[in-house]
């Protein structure tokens, strides 16, 4: 009896973790292949208009028309479609701009939590100034300064949330940088840098993970907040951001224009964390 | 005769940035392949002494006076990094704590050899050759395997006795065992100094073995500085320190270890007065 509780609590344990891994995978590959195959896969062209089939209900309700199976927005132009055109950008943000964030972040809270002395107190200074800014407010200065474009929204990115990652990773920098092991190799003979690299950025790496996944699903709601305040792309891009601010003018009469990119982004943001964490779990020798 | 001596610690101080002192004037030597405990109670500073050489005080503690040779060479003569190499070549550490002593993330076999191919420049398959050599040495069966694991998939006497491995793989001339046993249940700590003993015979290795245990002395070292708040209350032979120990605090310590043979022996504590004594003529010195 004993022998048989044993040995099925770990299995459920990895059972339930590799769920968390493996459905946010299967979401995010689906948006991966939408992407992709856009223009293969949506039934209509995402910026035609059709002002006799405007606001078209979703296909479970009376009303329908055949081919048009989540409805079409005010000007008529089919929701699906531009959901999964709408993919391009989200996943083209979420990850040049997560990827640019995470490397500056990281870089400046290893630096900070490794070195200490005079680099961490400048880039603590910064982090603390930069933390003063309300981010949205930032984030729309920024692109209004820069031009509204896709460059502009990922730099905007970039700038706000690299504080995330430089806290966390230099706290837990300081933490490893006490550890036996640090002493050890320097009386090995390894350099600073190479300590810092080789010894404390492996241990550091889960977080790393799990916080550029995290910043992932942070950036698309970031353009879709841009995209909100027509601050992110021109009109004649279809973006979930943009589509949920038309939505909002007819949500009482046409609520799924505004639903529909609204879930996708929804399942997006959860997925990417909780696959943050699924991959975490996976990477950490100690944690398995 | 300071040119033969492994390691000649001069008039040492250490002190924390804020002014206050944790060593005062120690004055030690080492010869070639000869071992010398340093007793006292928890807070004496005899980690601080192994630390000021290897050149890992922790950051709010530093060098105030006095010199260290190792092997002739003084040490603050050097920059950062030629004192670095200069202590990689010459010496290593047994430290106190194996759990957290072995990075959790690497692989045991980097971490045996990486200081033997960086710093003794050995090629990789010597280097190899030589862990596996002390990994079967130290008792540990199946060393390919071991080699191969990360530190959590092995046991805390385990990892002891890898990080002896380690220690002793390049032959230094200087080890600092500090504390080695301290961590470790009573059966495993037997084995280990035999171990320390042995490796320490056959490679010629000096020992600085910091410890608090007078049976440990007793079992292991040739000469014994026996200190007091940062400073040397006594330095003499282990032979001298039992049979004849001349200052009141060494007869204390003595008096307050348990004995191994005779467990019906009675010990004593060490006495409050004498303490107070000693920390009154300390507060004297300092004044001057």
């Amino acid at each position: 009896m004993a022998d048989v509780s044993l040995q099925t609590t770990p299995r459920a344990r990895s059972g339930r973790r590799n769920l968390r891994l493996w459905l946010p995978l299967a979401w995010i590959s689906t948006l991966v292949l939408a992407a992709v195959l856009a223009p293969l896969i949506a039934p209509h062209d995402p910026l035609y208009q059709d002002l006799f089939l405007e606001r078209l209900p979703p296909f479970f309700m009376a009303g329908t028309e055949p081919g048009y199976w989540l409805g079409t927005d005010s000007l008529g132009r089919d929701v699906l479609s531009r959901v999964i055109y709408g993919t391009r950008i989200a996943l083209c943000v979420s990850l040049i701009a997560a990827t640019a964030t995470c490397l500056v972040g990281s870089t400046l809270g290893l630096l900070a939590g490794f070195f200490g002395g005079w680099w961490d107190r400048v880039i603590s200074r910064l982090i603390e100034i930069w933390m003063a800014f309300p981010p949205v407010l930032f984030a729309v200065l920024l692109v209004a300064v820069m031009g509204t474009g896709l460059t502009s929204v990922i730099v905007a990115i970039a700038l706000i949330d690299w504080t995330r990652f430089a806290r966390v990773i230099r706290a837990e920098t300081m933490v490893q940088a006490q550890m036996d092991y640090v002493d050890s190799a320097q009386i090995g003979g390894a350099r600073r840098l190479t300590t810092l690299v080789s010894e404390i950025l492996p241990n550091v790496l889960p977080s790393i993970v799990a916080l550029l996944m995290l910043e992932m699903g942070i950036a698309v709601i970031v353009e879709a907040i841009l995209s909100f305040v027509n601050l992110s792309l021109s009109s004649d891009v279809a973006t979930w951001g943009s589509m949920i601010a038309e939505g909002r003018n007819a949500i009482h009469f046409a609520w799924w224009v505004l639903l529909f990119p609204l879930i996708a982004l929804f399942l997006t943001v959860l997925s990417f964390s909780q696959l943050g964490e699924g991959l975490k779990q996976r990477f950490d020798p100690v944690l398995q | 005769m300071t040119m033969s001596s492994t390691l000649n610690i001069q008039n040492l101080t250490v002190s924390l940035r804020s002014g206050l002192p944790l060593l005062g004037q120690v004055n030690l030597t080492l010869e070639p392949g000869e071992v010398r405990a340093l007793v006292g109670e928890s807070g004496a500073g005899k980690s601080m002494i192994g630390k000021a050489v290897l050149g890992t005080l922790p950051p709010a503690a530093r060098v105030s006076g006095g010199q260290i040779f190792l092997r002739g060479q003084a040490l603050d003569r050097l920059n950062a990094a030629q004192r670095r190499h200069c202590v990689a070549q010459s010496a290593a550490l047994i430290p106190q704590d194996p759990l957290t002593a072995l990075n959790p993330v690497r692989r045991i076999a980097p971490q045996i050899t990486d200081p033997l191919t960086r710093i003794h420049g050995w090629s990789t398959e010597r280097a190899q050759a030589r862990a596996l050599d002390l990994l079967e040495r130290v008792e540990i069966r199946d060393p390919a395997r071991v080699m191969r694991s990360y530190p959590h998939e092995l046991s805390g006497g385990m990892r002891q006795r890898i990080l002896i491995a380690a220690a002793f793989a390049p032959s230094p001339p200087l080890i600092v065992a500090d504390e080695p046993t301290t961590a470790l249940d009573v059966t495993v700590q037997k084995q280990i100094l035999k171990l320390i003993r042995e490796l320490q015979k056959e490679v010629g290795t000096a020992v600085l073995f910091v410890t608090h245990d007078m049976g440990v002395v007793a079992k292991i070292s040739q000469k014994v500085s026996v200190l007091f708040q940062g400073r040397v209350m006594e330095d003499a032979t282990t032979e001298a320190i039992f049979t004849n120990p001349t200052h009141p605090y060494t007869r204390a310590l003595i008096a307050a270890t348990p004995s191994y043979a005779d467990p019906s022996r009675s010990f004593s504590p060490v006495p409050a007065e004498l303490i107070a004594q000693m920390k009154s003529e300390i507060a004297k010195e300092e004044v001057w």
